[in-house]
Order: structure tokens, then C-alpha cells, then sequence
């Protein structure tokens, strides 16, 4: 167990030695390369270069996997590198104004981008175009859960209550399947949530945060809202989150 | 070196009551005298004969643990600030430290200490002095209800309320209505799928071209080898009977005249043909199609079996020899007898093309 734990460690930091690798390819570019490159490339070729990059990160984004800023040089910039900023900026335009939709550079340190809803949901109008995800469900009741608790949460408790909700997570759910593989592996890849190792823990302990998607993507008010309608509460009544929430939402926006 | 980490583990100790004292007020007031004595003692020879008594030390470990595992079981009911629990156990194990005096037991101690701080610090934490505050099983209480979950009489008696029905929509329904807190876009995906529909990859035709080819090769293979077993049967059968043919003509043709043997089967122009016709000519004497015998001047004779000829002779007559020749007798043969051709024709068609 304490060996998979450290070959995984590894894993981490080689993986990491690969992102910085990555990077060390995508050099910002000086004011005079930015100039060159844009007098040798043609308007055309550049809007080109940026209908392929919001297609990219469309197709990209149905897995909701946060899309490496490398992977974007690597498989379509390519040459048009030193350009990157003008083709990202002009990228992120088309998806603003043509699908409503925002791009989010989340973590500034990994350089990865996210697709969120710019639109706003009205509560009566169903969105009727694509059918509730179930593991929607699933993620509001942790990332609820973490929030109220104040931001971190031992796992023990992420189970115990979904075992109240008769998701066991030893046992294959007939609406999720491998409950533990879809939130301890998948929402982390997504960076709904992170699953992080409590130090100082014998027998280790994990516990959950919110995840970098999850800062951008999910209104802490709104979320705070639904959750004083279940208890049938005012959301002022839990003071402390209500004044975390209503600062986040000004903030986001 | 025990005492070593009898003091690491008493430091940890100290720095962890430091905190527990915060939640349940724990004080050890035996404990500073206890260690007092036990610096004294604690060379490494200055175990005293009572501490170091086995069966002691087992006991008290076997309580520690005891009181570990029934922490770790109870552990969500010690969290609940309407008891006191924790603060027993605690006492409890003031009173189990009195009697310890080696690190082994010490080390046990720490690790329910440690244990304990962890619970005092999450019991504190539940203590939100400002607002509500938050039970996840109230929460999941009211998302069952939301959900549709349809409580059964026999759940009010409390174990962990695992009957009742949950409607099949029910994550559904959540999901509905929490998708309104997430602001996700909207994935899209193509109808045909993300890539041009496009002939396959020629990857895929490589391993298609390499493995039809194979598949045939194996197909054949057997096929092939049958058929050169059978043919060379075949052809075998063919020549003993030719050849049996033959020795039949020249016998009608002057029966009184013995055929040589060596004149029969030599071929003067092809060794390997000399050697084929002696292996072809011993099946008509395996079977009794023919004879040999040795004439006056004790040369080898051969002659075809008349019908029902054999079967007074019986199997007693019958006798086994090794004909060997090698190039050299060959050439010998065919001056000796004065060879000129061949009394086997040469087979017009060879086996393996028929």
C-alpha cells in the first residue's frame, strides 16, 4: 500500500517534470517576435488558426477535463506560437459571443482552461437541450457538504452521508457504478474536487476541498440557496457561509 | 535508546495535552511524578525487575488497545457535543499511563492521544459560534426527501434507516435542480462523432494485408503435405506395380531364361535410378510378387510368383537380405554384366508432378 503510495508519488512528480518540459517549449515570446510573427502570417491564416483552437477546446471540453495550455501549442498553435495571446484572446471572444460561453484559465500556474456558462439559468425555463447528468447530484452533495463544513472535509464524512443516501461507495451503485472511481479519480480529473492525503494520519486519512473547476463553475450562493430551501431555512441563517458565498459571487463576477 | 524515544513520545505528549486541554480540560496530575522516577531508572540497565515483568506490560497493552479500538468504532458518537465521552477516555488512560514505565506501552499511549486531540479538534470545529450549524445528516435527511425517498414504517427504529424506497428518477431530480448552482457548458457532441468519416486508417489495413496472407499460408500448409504424402504413396505403389509389369512381360517372354537380378534393376546411366529400382523391386518380394534365387553360377536371379504358387512354399521359405550398393559397385555391375540400358524403363512422368 505504502509502495503504490510512493510509486504514485512519483508518477506525480515525473508527471510534473513533463508539464515543466512542456513548458519550457512555450517561451513568452518578445514584443519584436510577436511583431514578426504577425507580419508574416496573413489575417486569414490567423482566423484560421482560431477557429481551430475554439474547436479544439470544444471537442476537448466533453470531458470536462481541463485542457493543458501545452496540449493547445502542441496539437494546434504549433508555429503560430509566438501569436499565442492574440489567437487565445480572440479565441476566448468567439466563444463569448457566438456560444455564450467563457474561457477560464483556472490556476495560473498550471495553465489550464475551462469552458463555463456565461448565460444565465432562469429557475421556471427547464434547460430541456441536454438532460440532467446524475453525477450533477452526486457533486452538488459533496461540494455542498465541503462548503458547509468550512472548505475541507475528512472523507469519512463524504461517505457516511452518501451511505445515508444509499451510496455506498464499497458497492456498485446502479445509477453510478464505481461510486469511489467517479469521485476520487474522475471529479478530480475534472478539478471538481480535491482528494488530498491528511499528513500525520496512521492509518492515512483523506480529505476533500473544492477544485479549481469548481471555484469558476459552481455559484456558492446559488448553492447555499438551494441548500437553506431544503432545510427550509433562510441562507442568512448560516452567517459564516452566507457572507463567504455573496463575497465569492461578487468576486467571480 | 528507549529512552530516547520515551522522550519523544513524551514530548508529543505534552505538545498534544497542550491541546486537549483546550477541549476537555485534561490534566495528569500522576503523571509529572511518574516520569520524575522513571528519568532516574531509565538507563539501560536501570529497568527495575517489576517494570520489565512481561505479563504486566502485555496486560496493559492489551487495555490500550481496547480503548483505541473502541474510540475508532464509537467514533461519530464521541463527536457528539452532547456527551462527554471523550473525556472518559481520557481518564481512563491517565489512569492505564500510571503503570506504565516502558516505551512500548508509551507509545500507545501517545497513539490515543493522538487519536483523541484529532477528535477534541473536530469537536471544537463544530463548534461555529456564529450561525447554524451544519449537520450533514440532517442534510442528507432533507435531500432524501427531496429525492422522493419514501420512508418505510419499519425505519423510525433508528439502524442507520436503510429501508425504504428510492424512487429510480431520484439522482435525476437532484441533479435538475442543482444543475441550477453549476454554471457548465453545455457539452456538444457531433452526430457522426468528432472525426471526418474517412476509409479506415491505413494502419488498420497493414495488419489486414499481414494477416490474410498468414491465414492462408496456415490454411494451405496441411493441404500441401497431405497431398505430397499421398502422391508419394501413390506413386510408390504405381512403380512397384510398373515394375512388376515389366519383370511380368520379360518372364512371358522367355521363361526359360532366368533374369538376373543385377540386370533387372541396374540402370547404366542413373545410379540414383539403380537405387530406386532395388527399393521398388524389394516391395515385390516383401509381398511374394516375386523371387530371387541364386542360379548355378551363384548369381542372383529374380523371377515373378505365379498365382497360388506361394502358398505351398509357406512362410518358412520366405528370407531377408540387405542389398547394398554404393557408385562404385554400380560401375563394377554394369562392366561385369556388360550393362547396355536399362530393363526398368525410366518412368515417363515423375511422381511429384502427376
Amino acid at each position: 500500500m505504502s509502495q503504490n503510495k510512493r510509486v504514485a508519488s512519483q508518477n506525480r512528480k515525473s508527471q510534473a517534470m513533463l508539464d515543466e518540459d512542456d513548458e519550457g517549449s512555450f517561451t513568452q515570446p518578445s514584443a519584436s517576435q510577436v511583431q514578426r510573427a504577425r507580419e508574416n502570417f496573413t489575417p486569414v491564416q490567423v482566423d484560421r488558426k482560431v477557429a481551430e483552437v475554439v474547436q479544439f477546446i470544444l471537442i476537448k471540453d466533453q470531458k470536462k477535463i481541463p485542457i493543458r495550455r501545452a496540449d493547445i501549442v502542441k496539437h494546434v498553435i504549433k508555429e503560430y506560437r509566438s501569436l499565442y495571446h492574440d489567437i487565445i484572446k480572440r479565441a476566448d471572444r468567439t466563444f463569448e459571443q457566438v456560444f455564450g460561453l467563457k474561457l477560464v484559465e483556472i490556476g495560473s500556474k498550471n495553465h489550464i482552461y475551462i469552458l463555463t456558462n456565461k448565460l444565465e439559468q432562469s429557475r421556471e425555463e427547464p434547460i430541456s437541450m441536454c438532460p440532467a447528468n446524475p453525477k450533477t447530484g452526486l457533486l452538488f452533495v459533496i461540494l455542498g457538504v465541503i462548503f458547509m463544513k468550512g472548505g475541507s472535509v475528512k472523507e469519512t464524512l463524504v461517505w457516511n452521508t452518501l451511505k445515508k443516501l444509499r451510496v455506498d461507495f464499497g458497492e456498485k451503485h446502479e445509477e453510478f457504478g464505481d461510486v469511489k472511481k467517479i469521485i476520487t479519480d474522475e471529479f478530480v480529473r475534472q478539478k471538481y474536487l480535491e482528494y488530498v492525503r491528511i499528513p500525520h494520519t496512521e492509518p492515512l486519512e483523506y480529505e476533500f476541498r473544492w477544485g479549481q473547476r469548481a471555484e469558476s463553475e459552481v455559484s456558492k450562493l446559488k448553492m447555499l440557496q438551494f441548500i437553506a430551501e431544503l432545510h427550509d431555512q433562510e441562507p442568512q441563517s448560516w452567517t459564516q457561509q452566507y457572507r463567504e458565498a455573496t463575497s465569492a459571487e461578487n468576486s467571480q463576477r | 535508546m528507549s529512552e530516547s524515544r520515551r522522550r519523544a513520545s513524551r514530548g508529543s505528549q505534552e505538545e498534544a495535552a497542550g491541546h486537549g486541554n483546550g477541549v476537555g480540560g485534561r490534566s495528569r496530575p500522576d503523571r509529572s511524578t511518574d516520569t520524575g522516577e522513571d528519568d532516574e531508572g531509565a538507563g539501560p540497565s536501570g529497568i527495575h525487575e517489576e517494570d520489565d515483568d512481561p505479563a504486566r506490560r502485555r496486560e496493559i497493552r492489551s487495555q490500550y488497545r481496547d480503548l483505541i479500538n473502541s474510540v475508532q468504532q464509537n467514533r461519530e458518537d464521541m463527536l457528539n457535543p452532547a456527551n462527554n465521552k471523550l473525556f472518559d477516555v481520557l481518564e481512563e488512560a491517565n489512569k492505564l499511563f500510571a503503570n506504565v514505565r516502558q516505551a512500548r506501552e508509551a507509545a500507545l499511549d501517545a497513539q490515543l492521544l493522538v487519536l483523541a486531540t484529532d477528535l477534541g479538534r473536530e469537536k471544537a470545529s463544530q463548534l461555529h459560534a456564529e450561525g447554524s450549524a451544519f449537520d450533514p445528516s440532517a442534510f442528507a435527511e432533507h435531500l432524501l426527501s427531496f429525492m422522493g425517498f419514501n420512508r418505510l414504517e419499519e425505519e423510525e427504529d433508528g439502524d442507520a434507516g436503510l429501508d425504504g424506497y428510492m424512487p429510480p428518477d431520484a439522482w435525476h431530480r437532484l441533479s435538475k435542480r442543482a444543475q441550477h448552482c453549476f454554471k457548465t457548458a453545455p457539452s456538444f457532441h457531433y452526430m457522426f462523432g468528432s472525426f471526418l468519416a474517412e476509409p479506415p486508417p491505413p494502419r488498420q489495413r497493414v495488419e489486414r494485408q499481414r494477416k490474410a496472407p498468414s491465414k492462408e499460408a496456415k490454411r494451405i500448409m496441411p493441404t500441401q503435405l497431405k497431398k505430397m504424402e499421398e502422391s508419394h504413396q501413390e506413386a510408390t505403389e504405381k512403380e512397384v506395380e510398373r515394375i512388376l509389369g515389366c519383370l511380368q512381360s520379360y518372364f512371358a517372354d522367355d521363361p526359360q531364361s532366368p533374369i538376373l537380378y543385377y540386370e533387372f534393376v541396374v540402370d547404366p546411366t542413373s545410379f540414383s535410378r539403380t537405387v530406386e529400382n532395388i527399393f521398388h523391386t524389394s516391395f515385390l518380394i516383401r509381398d511374394g510378387l516375386a523371387r530371387i534365387y541364386l542360379n548355378s553360377n551363384k548369381l542372383p536371379c529374380i523371377a515373378p510368383v505365379e498365382e497360388g504358387e506361394l502358398e505351398p512354399g509357406g512362410a518358412n521359405t520366405r528370407h531377408q537380405c540387405v542389398v547394398s550398393i554404393s557408385p562404385a559397385s554400380w560401375r563394377e555391375i554394369i562392366e561385369a554384366f556388360d550393362i547396355k540400358e536399362a530393363l526398368i524403363p525410366t518412368p515417363k512422368v515423375l511422381s511429384q508432378e502427376s
